[in-house]
């Protein structure tokens, strides 16, 4: 009986195929049939692992090779199965500019972000990581016709896994020696879009975003395993400020996407609400609520980029509205949360868009239950007539030039001032201490001798944090090898508490607002620079200069 | 609906449900994989075959004292209290350097110290090998390797300060410490690079003599103006000060003395802190030549630096 329906499946399949792409094959060779492109990527794939750039480190290439031989033995699999049963499998071809348009609106990100990140002269992690990028979307690309084809389904041919690699990469990859996680989180991410699925509006479609569902999963796993260092997250999440006027720039490219696919309500409200909260906490709190800015450029590229997939959010204006709003909500939530649990704060972004794609329905339904017209469609309808969408741009553009006005997106911020932190800490002002220690661990991170032997001074005091020996002196050590003596000192005497102010290289770090280093400008503006930044010590070397 | 279409229909619903089920299933599969092994692995590279521990018995060492000497008190050599001469005399040694002279009135100083044990031998790759395993080094990333009988070379100033931490505390806690080392650390020592005075007292005595074997220069005790290092204990020079071996050229011994004029006040060690860090090293190394290898030569090395003519040995100390 089983046998009798299958056959039958399989022949009525057949028969519902358009005329071109049907039937079983009479000849009884292997015939590669649309097979050709999985195979001809997944040796694409294999020529990539080739290149100097995947050899240079073996693991990485290790990983790539067993990438390929994955997707070859599954394609070798799916299509003997296919040639066994007459079964057909095919593509349709759909170019949909939210796919495209997304894509080459995250590459210029990438382009101009990843031109400034140069930790060292001539390479360019970004640039570097090109390669890599390349062999994920490869990999996408066959990995998603063969899970579709797996599935019996068509596959629509067309840009879609490109934006999702991209977004992907925009927050989070592995490192070299950890690579092959990178392809298995690529891996899941299509799976989510594939087997979590609801009827919505009488349509199947997909819950999750597949790159949020992707990094959200795998935020979780990096902080339950406290191996964030095997990626690059920290390093993305703060360096995206060394492009000059970032913010900008991500708010230009913004509304190229707000003007295509009407995502305004989303993403502004998410930033409206964010630049709310951060502004009601400073006030209760006399302290910023983030470091670098009202919201971290991360954060910012977030709610552009991340969020803003129309699969994946609500429908309705006022949905869309309280969408954005929960996702500045979630995000200012998690920043706080991930703090006092110890765990990086730049998962903030990526640990809620799973959550919120949940809410979906919920927020449509509880929207449509409004029975009130009016409300329902307050952003709708008569604005600009009925051109909403441009009348919410429009809105948008006034609100950031006004935070950029008021000094709140590329400019100096209150929170990029050491001894400001340094005295609300003193002060015992709310998670002033913990923002203290974060910075300087930052940038203790970036070399800045000073900030390292604070740090250590820190540990070893015990007041702010608790007291750890070991981790104190690993952070003179640091300090000391950058050349700073009272950390030799600190290192040399287990109760020295010796401590100098920055030094000349410490402040071309310290002072750089979240953006390049300051090794070409002058000593002299170096001194009002760090007077600017309530440096006591360099107004007083001011002073006595004049 | 006819009862075949229903059968095609309910079975496609079958196979969505298993393949969802298999799709659930693998994914489940990969994300506890993955964790378990980030968990694992992820926070422990960097340790793993960072070392080369040596199966084979060094001899001359104690592989069960973390390749420290053989000997009554594990190489260690005690140098009892009292003066010495510091610095250098032109009118005696005509290769004086200007840092050496004592102050503007005197040429040389004296100096007094009190009891200290200090180590006959440069510290061994072995015996650093085992601190780097223990304590996550990569031995690969700082480029050391060789024969474990040579000495240690690039490491950092904290390099070494960090050894000194680690052997104090194995000495402490094993029960089989040489009773004169453990009563010695007991009462306030630690094991740590020694100062500049206590250096250079190891190497000339308390009769102030130019070279460690003597004030006549010879190339019979000392590797120097030479192309490579040489194992420690090579060359046994029983006639040198306190019948320590190297201290006259194979590597530049790293001291706790930061690099500033004479007359030598180790109570101003933490003074200037604005200045950047600069340790004072001795004794020059298989590069040097002669004149670079006496007793009272005073190099000068940043903290950061790995050198593969930089070592050191420890000193057991209580200052």
């Amino acid at each position: 009986m089983a046998s009798k329906a299958k056959t039958r499946n399989i022949k009525e399949r057949s028969s519902a195929l358009p005329a071109a792409t049907t039937g079983v094959s009479p000849n009884p060779l292997v015939s590669l049939g649309n097979f050709k492109l999985p195979f001809a990527l997944t040796f694409g794939l294999g020529i990539l692992a080739l290149t100097p750039r995947i050899q240079s480190n073996e693991t990485l290439a290790w990983s790539f090779i067993a990438a390929v031989l994955f997707l070859g033995i599954w394609c070798g699999y799916l299509l003997m199965q296919s040639n066994r049963e007459g079964e057909k499998h095919t593509f349709d071809l759909s170019l949909r500019p939210q796919h495209y348009i997304q894509a080459l609106v995250q590459l210029s990100v990438y382009v101009y972000w990843g031109y400034y990140w140069e930790p060292s002269p001539g390479w360019r992690p970004v640039y570097d990581h090109t390669l890599l990028i390349l062999g994920q979307i490869i990999f996408a690309y066959v990995f998603s016709i063969l899970l579709s084809w797996s599935r019996h389904q068509n596959y629509t041919l067309g840009f879609g896994p490109i934006p999702i690699i991209f977004s992907v990469n925009l927050f989070l990859w592995f490192r070299d020696d950890w690579f092959y996680i990178q392809f298995l989180m690529i891996a899941l991410g299509f799976m989510g879009k594939e087997y979590f699925r609801w009827q919505r509006e009488g349509r199947s479609v997909h819950i999750f975003n597949p790159s949020a569902f992707a990094l959200g999963l795998f935020s979780l796993v990096l902080i339950l395993t406290n191996t964030t260092h095997l990626t690059w997250g920290q390093e993305i999440a703060s360096t995206l400020t060394l492009a000059p006027n970032i913010y900008v720039f991500l708010f230009l490219i913004g509304l190229v996407v707000m003007y295509f696919f009407a995502i305004t309500l989303v993403a502004g409200m998410a930033a409206i609400s964010l630049f709310g909260l951060s502004a009601l906490y400073s006030s209760f709190s006399g302290v910023p609520y983030f470091l670098d800015s009202e919201i971290p450029a991360a954060v910012f590229l977030g709610l552009h980029l991340l969020v803003t997939d129309p699969s994946t959010s609500p429908r309705t204006p006022l949905g869309k509205t309280f969408f954005g709003v929960l996702y500045g909500f979630g995000v200012f939530l998690f920043y706080n949360l991930l703090g006092v649990l110890g765990a990086p704060t730049f998962y903030d972004k990526l640990l809620c868009v799973p959550l919120l794609n949940l809410s979906v329905i919920a927020i449509d339904k509880a929207v449509r239950s409004i029975d009130f017209r009016n409300l329902l469609n307050v952003w709708k309808d008569n604005w600009l007539s009925g051109r909403a969408n441009l009348a919410h741009m429009f809105v948008w553009v006034i609100v950031f030039g006004s935070m950029s006005f008021l000094g709140k997106t590329d400019g100096k911020h209150t929170g990029d001032s050491l001894p400001f932190w340094q005295q609300a800490c003193d002060d015992s002002l709310p998670n002033a201490c913990e923002r203290l220690v974060q910075l300087e661990n930052t940038y203790c991170t970036d070399n800045a001798a000073w900030a390292c032997n604070e740090l250590g001074l820190l540990y070893r005091q015990g007041s702010v944090v608790p007291r750890d020996d070991a981790l104190a002196t690993s952070y003179f050590e640091q300090s000391c090898e950058l050349k700073f003596k009272a950390a030799c000192i600190n290192l040399l005497n287990s109760n020295s508490i010796a401590r100098d102010d920055p030094h000349e290289l410490d402040l071309r770090l310290l002072l750089r607002e979240g953006g390049l280093n300051l090794m070409d400008v002058p000593l002299g503006d170096l001194y009002v620079k760090a007077c600017g930044h309530n440096w006591d010590f360099a107004c007083q070397k001011i002073q006595v200069s004049l | 609906m006819s009862h075949e279409d229903s059968i095609f229909s309910s079975n496609n619903k079958n196979q969505e449900v298993q393949g969802r089920t298999v799709g659930f299933t693998i994914m489940i599969m990969i994300i506890v994989v993955v964790a378990a092994w980030m968990g694992i692995q992820g926070n422990n590279s960097g340790i793993a075959g960072n070392s080369q521990l040596y199966a084979e018995d060094l001899k001359g060492f104690n592989r069960d004292a973390w390749y420290l000497s053989d000997d009554v008190l594990w190489g260690f050599v005690e140098v009892p209290s009292g003066e010495f001469i510091m610095g250098s005399n032109p009118a005696f040694d005509r290769s004086a350097y200007e840092n050496e002279r004592w102050s503007d009135l005197e040429r040389q100083g004296k100096v007094f110290l009190p009891t200290y044990y200090i180590s006959r031998f440069e510290t061994t790759i072995a015996q650093f090998s085992i601190f780097a395993h223990e304590s996550g080094l990569d031995l690969e990333q700082i480029g050391l390797g060789g024969a474990p009988r040579f000495p240690v070379y690039n490491i950092t100033w904290p390099d070494a300060l960090a050894y000194g931490r680690w052997l104090e505390s194995k000495l402490r806690n094993s029960p089989n410490t040489p009773s004169a080392i453990k009563s010695f650390l007991n009462e306030g020592g630690r094991v740590t690079i020694p100062s500049e005075a206590e250096w250079e007292k190891a190497a000339r005595g308390d009769d102030g003599r130019v070279f460690p074997w003597g004030s006549q220069p010879t190339s019979a005790f000392a590797n120097f103006n030479s192309d490579e290092v040489r194992a420690v204990g090579a060359e046994l020079c029983s006639i040198c000060a306190y019948g320590l071996s190297d201290m006259a050229g194979n590597l530049w011994e790293l001291t706790r003395s930061p690099l500033q004029d004479y007359p030598y006040n180790p109570s101003d060690d933490g003074e200037n802190l604005s200045e950047d860090a600069l340790w004072v090293m001795r004794g020059g190394s298989y590069t040097d030549s002669l004149n670079n290898v006496r007793t009272a030569v005073r190099g000068a090395v940043d903290p950061g630096v790995r050198n593969s003519t930089i070592g050191f040995r420890v000193v057991i100390t209580s200052r």
